[in-house]
């Protein structure tokens, strides 16, 4: 799918960042062509939440480059990076706990597309959130939670969806519906940038993947020949 | 909401009314009761309501928009008061366009910078830093108020349409300024929850403090949105405070001690329903007119009426549900492994701290400032008083500084001690009965604590707000428990060991001997099994309760010590000074400054306390200056020091959160011989500094001279074959 002469929609150049005076990436190179689903891929700590905190503005890096559509867009604030089309599911239930369901789709609107559009489409997703609409979404499951979250990649059009550890703490019948959504996605033609720490469900839906350990990208290719390496790498074998 | 709570809450509702009629039969003023006065009081009460309803939204909004509760609402409110009063009265300006400038440029204005510059960097500070700097603001704006404007010159500001007569509502009038009040408050309140709830400005202003970060990934302007609620804010703190200004007696400190009412409304609201806030506002703005219009507390309890609020805040934080109480976060930053002062080292510390003040009330260490005859004079009162203040500020130590409970009413413990030293020792004096007064407080504190115990964080220091403002209102102007008296002492010179410490430099003396005595009891106390468990406390009440600590108990014996300890202290405080004012020196600001004081030297170092004695330092070097003559400006300077100081100083805790006093260990530490330690953090400290991983250095880019020297380094090539200024200048 990915055509190597295009201009790369998300582009890390030799990324060096880290919290305060700790480096957790030491010169990340990553690339997502237009359309392509890639999976990075990695054991706790390795800097991946880091590396996607780079790609949507939360965290400047030390060194290097992010390029968006060919732009350079380091130093841009998230925000602006958000109107502009990045859509970042962080870790760990995106969402506003003490605003109700509706509210949180609200706040998906900054995105450019209007009130009633988010809700329509939120709503046919994922039925069960408008049941809930007038709930707190703090109250809500965490599979609902999840989805809440996932229906602002759904229902704003992004150019990029980068998402972090969707699976986390889920039921798997939760996780494999999540994951047909990303699947229907990624068949739309949106690019998406998957971070996990476990490979199963999300092997299925990339067409490119990268192993990530300390701080650096150890290894990209299919997701196939990626998937026989991981438990070598996991297991520091590698 | 079980039926338990609701059974309890009933029978709380029960049992307050019942004593509300007890009183009120017993304290039947017997102003008979017609239409007319009945409305009038009704009209006044609302109006008074309205008003309070201004302050609270403010606070209200500012809370649920960025999660900080500002306690500087009502001195926002004064300054802007004071400056309308300085653009209608003094200079003659149409009164809309002073209210428009006032209001709509300057109070928004104000609740920008505040943000920018103070209040934004507060998010992920700790919750004590988040209330030191927000009460530290409140007292900076009002000495700043009284700076400007000479705070004892009588003032007024006129009524709105004061002229024009009013509405005839039945038998009584109601003044347009009233109605104006009145519709401005609920229409306020209206346009906020509209605003706060139907827009989409409003759910991002929420989305905000629920989660600043996702909210940019939404697309959200997160600082944009914060300068907002604090502009808001600001507006209605100014609105409220020109509105009120005709209402009431026309000070700083009378103005901004009514923002406890507004408290204790917002609290009614769980400080975040703005409906409830306003009507919990409108009900003690009745309660209040009532209660003076019908009843007589009689002399004794003259000020018992205005207790209402803080008695009422007490009881409403008391007895709300305490699951949403989390302000401020768990604050995760690498925070160094904090080191105790060990036995030895305490007692160096003290020594020194006691040869210093041997030296200096001996006049050999005056710092240039005085002259050993000073003690005769005055300037010295200021440092005896400051003394007695590092004292109670010493009892904050266990209590704010290792336990973590927030505690605004020392002064109403040390009054308290006062109080219980009268009537022990009478006016003898005698020094014998001081530890008696620290046994008879201590259950005083463990009584503080009980309701304590459940409560945390804001509502804890919001309950304590109230407790020393209710002790302040009803039980210190009672005749019986600080009589006044017309001139002379009322409290003896102490006598110890027979000795009448009747002079300036002995009883400083011997307040710095039990000064060192309790900072190193506490020293002693904080290497102690037990210390450990407050600061275990600190750190997770859930953690301290599952690895065996009975944390209810804990937190009562440590409010007994601190309330010990304060009891002490003020038997000194009260016979430095002699007498006590129930007016002023109750007044709630004067224990705010203990407490800010403390915080911003290090309220978890028990050494701090002596960080109050500067301030007459300060006092002691202008009145020297003055004498020198022609340096008026830095008397001026210096002046302004010691009336802005405190508030700075706690505001500075915005941007070194640990206190002054820690710092200065910091630096001092490691010139200490036997604190290897400390020499070897700094070293690794520097260490951090990023050096370049060799092995990565020039793969990105080309060398820099600096990263060339530090690869000679690491290579173990001699400094000698280095060039002292890098290779880049010997290229170049």
């Amino acid at each position: 799918m990915s055509d190597e002469t295009a201009t790369p929609l998300l582009e890390l150049l030799g990324i060096r960042a880290g919290y305060g005076t700790i480096d957790v990436l030491h010169g990340v190179d990553l690339r997502v062509m237009p359309g392509q689903v890639y999976a990075l891929l990695g054991p706790n700590g390795a800097g991946k939440t880091t590396t996607l905190g780079v790609a949507s503005g939360q965290i400047q890096p030390h060194a290097g480059s992010v390029l968006l559509d060919g732009h350079e867009v380091n130093g841009v604030s998230p925000d602006r990076l958000a109107r502009a089309g990045v859509c970042l599911i962080p870790e760990g239930r995106g969402i506003f706990p003490n605003l109700s369901v509706a509210e949180n789709l609200r706040m998906s609107t900054y995105a450019g597309v209007s009130y009633k559009q988010v809700q329509e489409r939120a709503f046919a997703q994922f039925p069960r959130l408008q049941e809930r609409r007038n709930q707190m979404a703090g109250t809500l499951s965490g599979g609902e939670q999840q989805m809440l979250a996932m229906s602002r990649a759904l229902s704003t059009d992004p150019a990029i969806l980068m998402l972090d550890e969707l699976s986390m703490g889920l039921a798997p019948i939760i996780v494999e519906e999540l994951y047909e959504q990303v699947a229907s996605l990624a068949e739309a033609g949106l690019s998406i940038l998957i971070v996990e720490q476990f490979a199963q469900a999300v092997l299925g839906v990339a067409n490119e993947a990268a192993i990530m350990l300390h701080g650096r990208i150890q290894r990209t290719g299919p997701p196939a020949e990626i998937a026989e390496e991981l438990t070598a790498a996991y297991l520091g074998m590698s | 909401m079980t039926f338990g709570l609701r059974r309890s809450v009933v029978v709380t509702a029960v049992v307050a009314v019942a004593i509300a009629t007890v009183i009120a039969v017993f304290t039947w003023a017997g102003t008979p009761v017609t239409a007319k006065t009945f409305l009038n009081a009704t009209y006044i009460g609302l109006t008074l309501g309205a008003l309070w309803a201004m302050y609270a939204t403010g606070l209200v909004v500012v809370y649920t928009t960025t999660g900080v509760f500002n306690f500087a609402q009502g001195a926002i409110g004064v300054f802007g008061a004071f400056f309308y009063w300085e653009l209608q009265m003094n200079r003659g300006w149409h009164p809309i366009l002073a209210l428009f400038v006032v209001v709509f440029l300057f109070a928004p204005l104000l609740g920008i910078c505040l943000d920018v510059l103070v209040m934004r960097r507060l998010r992920t500070a700790p919750l004590v830093v988040q209330l030191m700097v927000t009460v530290g603001m409140m007292v900076f704006l009002i000495s700043l108020v009284g700076t400007i404007w000479n705070a004892n010159t009588p003032r007024w500001v006129n009524a709105f349409f004061k002229d024009s007569g009013g509405i005839d509502l039945g038998p009584a009038q109601l003044t347009w300024h009233r109605f104006i009040v009145f519709v401005t408050a609920v229409v306020v309140a209206v346009i906020l929850r509209f605003l706060l709830y139907k827009t989409r400005i409003g759910t991002a202003m929420r989305a905000v403090v629920d989660n600043r970060e996702l909210a940019a990934l939404n697309g959200a302007r997160p600082n944009m949105v914060s300068s907002l609620a604090w502009a808001i804010g600001s507006m209605l703190g100014a609105l409220g405070g020109i509105l009120i200004a005709s209402e009431l007696e026309f000070n700083p400190s009378n103005l901004n001690d009514i923002v406890i009412i507004a408290f204790a409304a917002a609290a009614f609201g769980a400080l975040r329903n703005l409906p409830l806030a306003v009507v919990g506002a409108l009900l003690l703005g009745l309660l209040r007119q009532h209660t003076e219009t019908w009843l007589n507390f009689g002399t004794n309890f003259s000020k018992a009426h205005l207790g209402i609020a803080p008695l009422l805040l007490f009881a409403v934080v008391v007895a709300l549900p305490q699951a949403r109480l989390e302000v401020g976060r768990v604050v995760s930053n690498l925070r160094r492994r904090e080191r105790y002062t060990n036995w030895w080292e305490g007692l160096i510390g003290c020594g020194a701290l006691m040869l210093c003040a041997v030296m200096f009330s001996g006049g050999w260490l005056n710092f240039g400032i005085w002259d050993p005859e000073a003690w005769g004079g005055p300037a010295l009162n200021s440092a005896n008083a400051a003394m007695a203040l590092a004292l109670i500020g010493l009892s904050l130590v266990p209590l704010i500084g290792w336990a973590g409970q927030v505690n605004f009413a020392p002064l109403a413990f040390a009054g308290f001690g006062a109080f219980v030293y009268l009537k022990l020792a009478g006016d003898t004096g005698n020094g014998y009965w001081i530890p008696l007064v620290g046994l008879i407080c201590a259950p005083l504190g463990a009584l503080v604590a009980l309701p304590a115990a459940r409560l945390r964080g804001l509502y804890l220091a919001l309950m304590s707000m109230a407790f020393a403002q209710g002790m302040a209102l009803i039980f210190f102007p009672h005749e019986w428990v600080i009589p006044r008296i017309g001139v002379g002492r009322q409290f003896s010179h102490i006598e110890l060991f027979g000795i009448t410490f009747d002079d300036r430099r002995g009883y400083f003396l011997l307040m710095m001997s039990v000064f060192v005595i309790g900072v190193y009891g506490l020293v002693l106390l904080r290497n102690s099994r037990y210390g450990r468990r407050w600061m275990a406390m600190h750190g997770s009440q859930a953690a301290a309760a599952t690895v065996g600590i009975p944390v209810v108990q804990t937190k009562v014996v440590v409010y007994a010590v601190s309330a010990s300890l304060a009891g002490m202290a003020g038997v000194f405080w009260a016979t430095v000074a002699g007498n006590l004012s129930a007016g002023q020196d109750f007044d709630l600001l004067n224990g705010f400054q203990i407490v800010l004081l403390i915080a911003a030297a290090g309220v978890s170092i028990p050494m701090a306390g002596i960080f109050l004695v500067f301030t007459p330092l300060f006092t002691g070097l202008s009145h020297r200056l003055e004498d020198t003559g022609n340096v008026g400006f830095l008397v001026e300077i210096l002046d302004q020091l010691v009336v802005l100081g405190p508030g700075l100083l706690a505001i500075g805790m915005v941007f070194n959160p640990r206190g002054a006093i820690f710092e200065m260990g910091r630096g001092f530490s490691p010139i200490l011989p036997w604190r290897s330690d400390a020499r070897a953090e700094i070293a690794a400290e520097n260490a951090q500094k990023r050096e370049p991983e060799i092995g990565e250095l020039g793969l990105e880019r080309p060398f820099t001279p600096e990263e060339v020297i530090a690869i000679d380094r690491r290579l173990g090539i001699l400094d000698e074959v280095v060039p002292k200024e890098g290779y880049g200048a010997a290229r170049s």
